[in-house]
């Protein structure tokens, strides 16, 4: 009888825990932006003395015509800290869209867990849910492709973000992101102007495979890797990983000693640590620099540890791919490639992107 | 205490709950989503669940054989991207046509598995050690082969074998039916599915009931390749590429999958029928906590917290059986 | 209600596992500095009594008193803070630990902090010394034998001041010398006015040490008695309910060909064993604990190495190199350690039945079940299995019933040599005398039985022949001619085992 009575409860506790997580987070929306309610009463319901009205909203608006509409966030991943800046981001600003009326309701962050199977699953959730656009920061470029088409094919309104898929130019609505190749060749150059003797360098890459790492690596080989001043020690796989990076650095030190000049880094979590590594070694005149802007490394940058690192605006690119998504529903045209450039953080420059 | 049974006192009752207690918590978990998303239980959602949970669900049945003789197979998501970048190999750059170049990938994966079994087996070493010695050199051997790059592998009659249906529904859902068949009838249907329990009970007994313990390990493990091989060619389907970097952290799921659906760490005991239970309550997990809005920080707690309770749940249904 | 002449008194107990009564209003009443045993075959709720005494498990009814007072025990650890210990029959001694962590486990000696490890062993040597052991302080625990570690158990027992000790089957794995030694503690403990409850099958046990007797059946309490003017046939008659004619069953039948003969085989254990055992026969290996017995048998079914010699099957030479291969040759056997070598508790009764016989119950790649569950439904109800059902698993039986189910599934591979080792240890008398039927059964179709056993009434009462063995080589053999013209004793066989000629 006991077991019993404890099987039901335990069965209760596991459903309530799954409806709890659920509820918590309804309860926290609503309560974030108090004047939500009355705004969503009047654009959601739509009865029939204003069908008129809504039609003419939903001309660009409510792409599948259920009277809603609702945004899809698909994201590479919710780990890591340039991600994390860029989902929080996105939050903030769909929260505020919802908040205003111009949005029904999205679907909050979705974890693509930097895997494209999961994206290709979340895009069929975001079928089924059902969502007008759909924001995606693809894993991969090829991989992933298939959650951008099957969600075009829906109907859906795809915005892709940060780095493109191999169909993004003719299924999603739109792109905004940056140019990775140019990325790789700011990296290049900064470090062949301030060691103009050349020498030995390193290059820590991301995990092999993801597009973001074979653009700047492109990018970098186009520079650096063409100059016969400079010879490269070795691509190494550091799988984004700031640990990783520093056991390069170790290694290569050890074999190479003072001919070793400078570290790449496909990001600049890895460059942060790479460069304080190398401070740490009495080693200050080495050049690290990444791609990315975070936080640390700007920071970094600011106190004079770091010489620059090259800041990707992960926040104007997903604030221009939601800007698209205002745009269509007001029916306005919508430019099909938003590019937002990097930016080489120095000394100089770095107080305007610290928060 | 005497008096005539109610229907929950029945022998038979018990046993069907020991077995398959699981399905009772799906069937609350899908009816308290639906109460808050009726969507969650449009058929098109549940195809869709299906759909997806099927590269973890045959994963998982290779898993569930390898921990039911007490060990456990983590190399099958390195054979995803084996699978994965053998089929790029031979269809885009050997032009090879599909059947043939499916087959050599599966073979390879089987290959693999063979070798973990052998070396589980016949060497006794730790499955855990062994499995994970080889996931590192499977999956170094598929970024030699790919050289760490990724291809696009979206011919027409490739993406049909993800996204290509039999009236209307997925080929993968099919496959996943299909492979539940065939391992329902090899775990309870065969003398092998017998030997593997056995082996997992009590292996001394076996070994003295003139069970081939060997051959019966070195099975399982080599089944675990296939059915991992199996799941990369869905995988790469459903993705148009070959690629090295896929698979990561896939057994986690496939185990969890199983200890959902009553297979038990110790050996021994373990139904096929579970391990789907299993798979689908893994997958309603995922499709439902992003229906209910639940932010991605609270899902790896909610699905840790949900695998706990179920797996107590389970122990306490069963607590009569030890 | 509380009556002085008795320390524990239980009255009224009854407890029921799901549906299954395991017992009925039961009494016991214990008296200070007795022996007291308790009889019943397996599942007669002996060992659920116990487990209330000791708080392992919650009466449904009924209430009990230790010492005059009311008491119930929450479990093992406050059942022993009361005064009344438990000696369980399968030792679990944790291996690393010495003998004196072992016994002041839960209580060890501290400073601050710290374990005072010296002052432990101290107490502990203290403590050993009373009991004459050959071992001290620092050995480890899996440096003793069964019998020493069980000895640990009775110190602890005593160290922490028990007034009533149970010993459930001490002596299953002991061989005679270390059972008397076992018995010289107990009069020891006795005369300084510990109460001892005493479990066992052994009629000869009981009759020896046990001042009174408490006789279960089925779940109720049938009678107590005193030891003395009561007769063992009596006491089987009130534990089984029904009359057993005589003790062993045994029916001589006719006995045939040599089927299975050896060769000056050696092994780890034994050296330069010859023997052969013919169609019909039941042959009976007696000896001392540790002479090689097990290892002989162990050795020709191929769980472990054999060194030099041959062996014969009807005429043919033949290697085992594994169990695998005798079994398919047609050699089986029971072993002794039931637990790791007899049966995957895990799994049904079915399944582990016909595990060795699968091949046979083929139909192309698949089982045919139904026929399966048809054989081994008919193989357990001839041997009288006694459970719910097939589908239940191993952990549900009584030892007795798990012997069976070993039994069951050899039987229906039809083997020519059956291979028993110990087929009788911890099975109760009603299931004892069931396996002997059988036993004889076996042989009378034809089958060669080699019967290893540690109870010399059982090897006498049993076999055609007997070979003794001592030190790894077998000493003397005797037919069973010369015990029925009680040409030869116990006492000779005894003395055989222990070297003589």
């Amino acid at each position: 009888m006991k077991k019993r009575m404890l099987a039901t409860i335990m069965t209760a506790a596991m459903v309530l825990s799954l409806v709890g997580c659920g509820a918590a987070k309804e309860a926290a929306a609503p309560a974030a932006d108090a004047p939500a309610p009355a705004a969503t009463e009047e654009a959601a319901p739509a009865p029939a003395e204003e069908a008129a009205e809504a039609a003419v909203e939903a001309v660009g608006g409510d792409v599948n015509g259920d009277g809603k509409i609702i945004v899809g966030y698909i994201s590479k991943n919710t780990v890591d800290v340039f991600h994390a800046t860029l989902n929080g981001a996105a939050e903030e600003r769909l929260n505020s869209l919802v908040a205003d009326g111009t949005i029904t309701e999205w679907t909050g962050i979705l974890d693509g867990n930097t895997d494209a199977a999961k994206q290709c699953d979340l895009a069929q959730d975001c079928i089924n849910y059902p969502c007008d656009y759909v924001i995606i920061l693809p894993a991969e470029s090829t991989a992933s492709d298939p959650a951008v088409t099957s969600m075009a094919d829906a109907g859906i309104g795809v915005i892709v973000v940060n780095s493109a898929t191999d169909s993004t130019d003719s299924a999603a609505m739109a792109f905004a992101g940056s140019d990775d190749v140019y990325a790789g060749e700011l990296m290049g150059n900064y470090v062949m102007e301030n060691v103009p003797d050349g020498g030995v360098f390193v290059h820590c890459q991301g995990v092999i495979g993801n597009s973001a790492q074979i653009q700047r690596g492109e990018g970098m080989n186009n520079t650096i890797g063409a100059n016969s001043s400079w010879t490269n020690a070795a691509d190494v796989p550091c799988d984004w990983d700031a640990s990783k990076a520093v056991n390069t650095v170790d290694d290569y030190l050890a074999q190479y000693g003072d001919d070793l000049k400078a570290v790449i880094c496909d990001n600049d979590d890895m460059s942060s640590a790479a460069q304080t590594e190398c401070n740490a070694k009495g080693r200050t005149d080495i050049v690290c620099i990444g791609v990315d802007g975070n936080q640390g490394p700007l920071q970094m940058v600011k106190e004079g540890t770091l010489g620059a690192t090259v800041l990707q605006d992960g926040a104007g690119q997903v604030n221009a791919g939601i800007d698209a998504i205002v745009a269509a529903i007001k029916g306005e045209t919508v430019e099909k490639s938003i590019m937002v450039p990097f930016v080489l953080v120095t000394s100089d420059n770095v107080d305007q992107f610290l928060n | 205490m005497e008096a005539k049974k109610k229907f929950y006192q029945t022998d038979a009752f018990r046993m069907f709950m020991g077995k398959y207690g699981i399905g009772v918590v799906l069937v609350f978990m899908i009816v308290a989503i639906a109460i808050m998303k009726p969507r969650f239980i449009y058929p098109s959602n549940i195809l869709n669940v299906l759909t997806q949970i099927s590269v973890n669900c045959l994963i998982a049945y290779g898993m569930c054989l390898c921990i039911t003789t007490g060990g456990i197979d983590l190399a099958v998501g390195s054979q995803l991207a084996l699978v994965s970048v053998l089929l790029g190999q031979f269809i885009v750059l050997r032009e090879m046509s599909l059947f043939p170049a499916i087959i050599l990938s599966l073979a390879a994966a089987t290959l693999f598995g063979f070798i973990n079994g052998v070396l589980v087996a016949k060497f006794d070493m730790a499955a855990f050690v062994v499995t994970i010695a080889t996931q590192l050199i499977i999956r170094s051997i598929a970024q030699i082969i790919s050289d760490g790059k990724g291809m696009s592998l979206a011919t027409p009659e490739f993406k049909a074998i993800y996204s290509g249906t039999l009236v209307g529904i997925p080929y993968p859902i099919i496959y996943m039916i299909l492979i539940s068949i065939v391992m329902y009838i090899l775990m309870h249907w065969t003398k092998f599915g017998r030997y593997v329990f056995a082996v997992g009970g009590n292996v001394n007994a076996a070994i003295a009931s003139g069970v081939n313990v060997f051959w019966t390990k070195t099975l399982c493990y080599t089944i675990s390749g296939l059915l991992a091989g199996i799941a990369g060619v869905i995988f790469t389907s459903k993705t148009g590429s070959a690629q090295s970097n896929v698979g990561l952290a896939y057994e986690t799921d496939a185990v969890a999958a199983c200890v959902l659906g009553g297979t038990s760490f110790a050996g021994g005991i373990s139904t096929a029928p579970g391990v789907l239970l299993g798979a689908i309550i893994i997958g309603c997990i995922y499709n439902g906590m992003n229906f209910l809005n639940i932010g991605s920080y609270y899902q790896y707690m909610t699905k840790g917290v949900i695998i706990i309770f179920a797996v107590l749940l389970d122990m306490v249904i069963n607590k009569k059986n030890r | 209600m509380g009556n002085s002449e008795y320390i524990l008194n239980c009255e009224g107990i009854s407890k029921a596992f799901g549906g299954t009564q395991a017992l009925k209003d039961v009494q016991l009443h214990i008296k200070p500095g007795e022996v007291h045993a308790l009889l019943g075959e397996n599942g007669a709720g002996k060992s659920t009594l116990m487990k209330c005494v000791i708080g392992l498990v919650k009466q449904d009814t009924g209430t009990m008193e230790f010492e005059g007072k009311p008491y119930q025990a929450n479990g093992p650890v406050d059942a022993l803070n009361c005064g009344i210990s438990m000696i369980h029959q399968e030792l679990n001694p944790e291996p690393h630990l010495t003998v004196a962590e072992s016994i002041f486990l839960k209580r060890e000696n501290t400073k601050g902090f710290l374990l005072d490890k010296k002052a432990q062993n101290k107490r502990c040597e203290d403590l050993l010394s009373k009991f004459e052991v050959p071992y001290t302080a620092k050995t480890k625990m899996k440096e003793l034998t069964l019998a020493q570690v069980q000895m640990v158990e009775i110190i602890k027992a005593v160290s922490c001041d028990s007034r009533l000790i149970i010993m459930d089957e001490p002596t299953s794995s002991l061989d005679s010398t270390e059972t008397d030694h076992l018995f010289e503690v107990i009069r020891d403990l006795k005369a300084k006015g510990v109460a001892i409850i005493y479990i066992s099958h052994r009629m000869e046990e009981i009759f020896e040490i046990c001042d009174r007797v408490s006789v279960f059946r089925n779940g109720t309490y049938v009678d107590s008695r005193d030891m003395e003017g009561v007769t063992r046939d009596e006491l089987i008659s009130m534990m089984v309910g029904r009359d057993v004619k005589s003790v062993f069953p045994k029916v001589d039948c006719e006995i045939g060909e040599t089927v299975f003969k050896v060769d000056k085989i050696s092994g780890k254990g034994f050296h330069d064993i010859s023997f052969e055992v013919h169609a019909g026969e039941i042959l009976g290996l007696s000896g001392l604990v540790g002479s090689g017995r097990s290892e002989t048998m162990r050795a020709i079914f191929g769980l472990d190495p054999l060194e030099s010699g041959t062996m014969y099957l009807e005429g043919k030479e033949i290697t085992n190199k594994s169990p695998r291969d005798s079994i398919k040759k047609g050699i089986c056997m029971v072993n002794e350690d039931r637990k790791n070598y007899g049966l995957c508790l895990l799994r049904s009764i079915r399944e582990n039945i016909s595990l060795p016989n699968l091949p046979a119950k083929q139909k192309g790649f698949l089982l045919n079940q139904k026929r399966e569950k048809k054989e081994v439904g008919e193989v357990a109800k001839k041997l009288t299995v006694k459970c719910a059902s097939l589908e239940h698993n191993g952990f549900s039986l009584s030892g007795g019933n798990q012997q069976k189910v070993v039994l069951a599934k050899w039987i229906m591979a039809n083997p020519k040599v059956l291979i028993l080792d110990e087929p009788t240890r911890g099975v109760d008398v009603g299931a004892k005398s069931d396996i002997h039927t059988l036993m004889c059964e076996f042989a009378a179709k034809g089958m060669a039985v080699i019967m290893i056993s540690s109870e010399l009434p059982e090897v006498m009462g049993m076999s055609d022949r007997i070979l003794v063995y001592h030190e790894g080589t077998i000493n003397g053999e005797v037919s069973r001619k010369e015990i029925l013209a009680n040409a030869i004793t116990q006492e000779n066989i005894l003395q055989m085992a222990f070297g003589q000629r």
